[in-house]
C-alpha cells in the first residue's frame, strides 16, 4: 500500500548517487538541532532553576528565539532530503514514526506553551515542569532519530 | 611502536565486545552521545556567538560564559565518556579508520583552543563586559572555535561512512 504513495525509483535521486551529499545532510542536520536544541536548552536551565539565574526565562527566550529558529529551518531542510533518499523504507520504521510525532509535539510545544510559559517568568514549580517536559521531548526525538539506524 | 595492539586489546575486552555484540546497549550509548551533543555543543556554539555578538546581545559575555560553564563541561563529560564506549567497541576497525584519526586530531586542537584562549578570553570575561566592545582576540576564539568543534562533528560522522576496513 504504501509502495504506492511514492512512485519513485529513489535510484534517480541526486542524493544516491554521489557518495558525499547524504553525509553532508546529515552533519547539518546535527548541526542544526544542536543549535536548535542547545538554544532551548538555554532556557530550560533557566525554567529548571538550575543555570543562567541573573537572567530571566523571558528575556533568555526572546534573546535566543532567532537562532531557535535557524536551528529548526537547517533541520527541516536536511531532514525531507535524507528523507526523499529512501522514503519506503522510513515510513514503515517504527521509530521514525515515533520521532514524527514526537518531534510534531515539541515543535507545537515549543512554540505553544513552552514559549508562553517562558515569557511569563512562572513559579518555580511551573517553571520545572515546563522546562522538564521541554528537555524530554527533545531528547525523545534525538534518540528516536538515532535509532532509525538500528531497528526497523 | 604501534598503537594497533593496545587498540586490538581494548577491542578484545569483555565491557567492549559485550558493547559491539548488544542490540540496545550501543545505541542507547551513542544516542546518549548525540543527545548530549545537541545540548551542550549547542550551548558552545551559542557562548561563540555571543562573543561575536550575534545572539543575546543583551545579556553580559560573563553571564553567558560563566553561568553555562558548568553545564557544558557536565554534558562534555557526558559526550566523552560515551565516546569512549562506542570507539572502544569498535578500537580496531577505528585503528584504521582515517575519520576517527581526524576527529581526534580535531579533539587535540580543541584542547589547544582552551588552552591557549582560556586566559584572555573565557576566564577574562569580566573585562570583556567592561570594554566599549568584544575585543579582536575574542571573536577571533569564536571564529576559531566554531570551525574546531563543527570539524570535529563532521569527523565523527563520516567514520561510519569509511570503507576501507572491516
Amino acid at each position: 500500500m504504501l509502495n504506492l504513495m511514492f512512485v519513485y525509483d529513489p535510484n534517480t535521486n541526486p542524493l544516491n548517487n554521489n557518495e558525499w551529499s547524504f553525509p553532508l545532510l546529515e552533519i547539518i542536520h546535527i548541526v542544526g538541532f544542536a543549535i536548535s536544541i542547545g538554544t532551548i536548552a538555554i532556557v530550560d536551565l533557566r525554567l529548571l532553576g538550575v543555570g543562567m539565574k541573573h537572567q530571566s526565562s523571558a528575556q533568555l527566550l526572546k534573546d535566543t528565539m532567532p537562532w531557535t529558529l535557524v536551528g529548526i529551518v537547517a533541520m527541516l531542510i536536511s531532514g525531507p532530503l535524507i528523507f526523499s533518499s529512501d522514503p519506503n523504507m522510513y515510513l514503515l520504521n517504527y521509530p521514525f514514526q515515533f520521532k514524527m510525532a514526537a518531534l510534531l509535539i515539541a515543535i507545537v510545544y515549543n512554540y505553544t506553551i513552552h514559549r508562553k510559559v517562558a515569557l511569563s517568568n512562572p513559579s518555580p514549580a511551573i517553571g520545572k515542569l515546563v522546562g522538564g517536559v521541554s528537555l524530554v521531548l527533545w531528547a525523545s526525538v534525538v534518540f528516536a532519530g538515532l535509532f532509525i539506524a538500528f531497528i526497523s | 611502536m604501534s598503537l594497533l595492539p593496545i587498540f586490538q586489546w581494548i577491542n578484545d575486552t569483555g565491557a567492549a565486545t559485550y558493547l559491539r555484540e548488544s542490540s540496545w546497549t550501543y545505541p542507547v550509548v551513542m544516542a546518549s552521545h548525540l543527545t548530549g551533543m545537541a545540548l551542550f555543543g549547542g550551548m558552545i556554539l551559542m557562548t561563540d556567538m555571543r562573543l561575536l555578538g550575534l545572539v543575546m546581545r543583551e545579556i553580559p559575555v560573563s553571564d553567558v560564559v560563566n553561568q553555562l560553564r558548568v553545564w557544558k563541561r557536565l554534558g562534555g563529560a557526558l559526550v566523552i565518556a560515551c565516546g569512549i564506549m562506542l570507539a572502544s567497541a569498535k578500537a580496531e576497525s577505528y585503528y584504521h579508520n582515517p575519520f576517527f584519526w581526524t576527529k581526534m586530531a580535531f579533539l587535540m586542537l580543541i584542547v589547544i583552543h582552551a588552552l591557549v584562549f582560556r586566559g584572555p578570553v573565557y576566564n577574562n570575561a569580566a573585562a570583556i563586559d567592561r570594554a566599549a566592545k568584544v575585543p579582536t582576540i575574542a571573536k577571533v576564539a569564536a571564529c576559531i572555535s566554531v570551525v574546531l568543534w563543527v570539524g570535529m562533528v563532521s569527523m565523527g560522522r563520516l567514520i561510519a561512512y569509511y570503507e576501507g576496513y572491516h
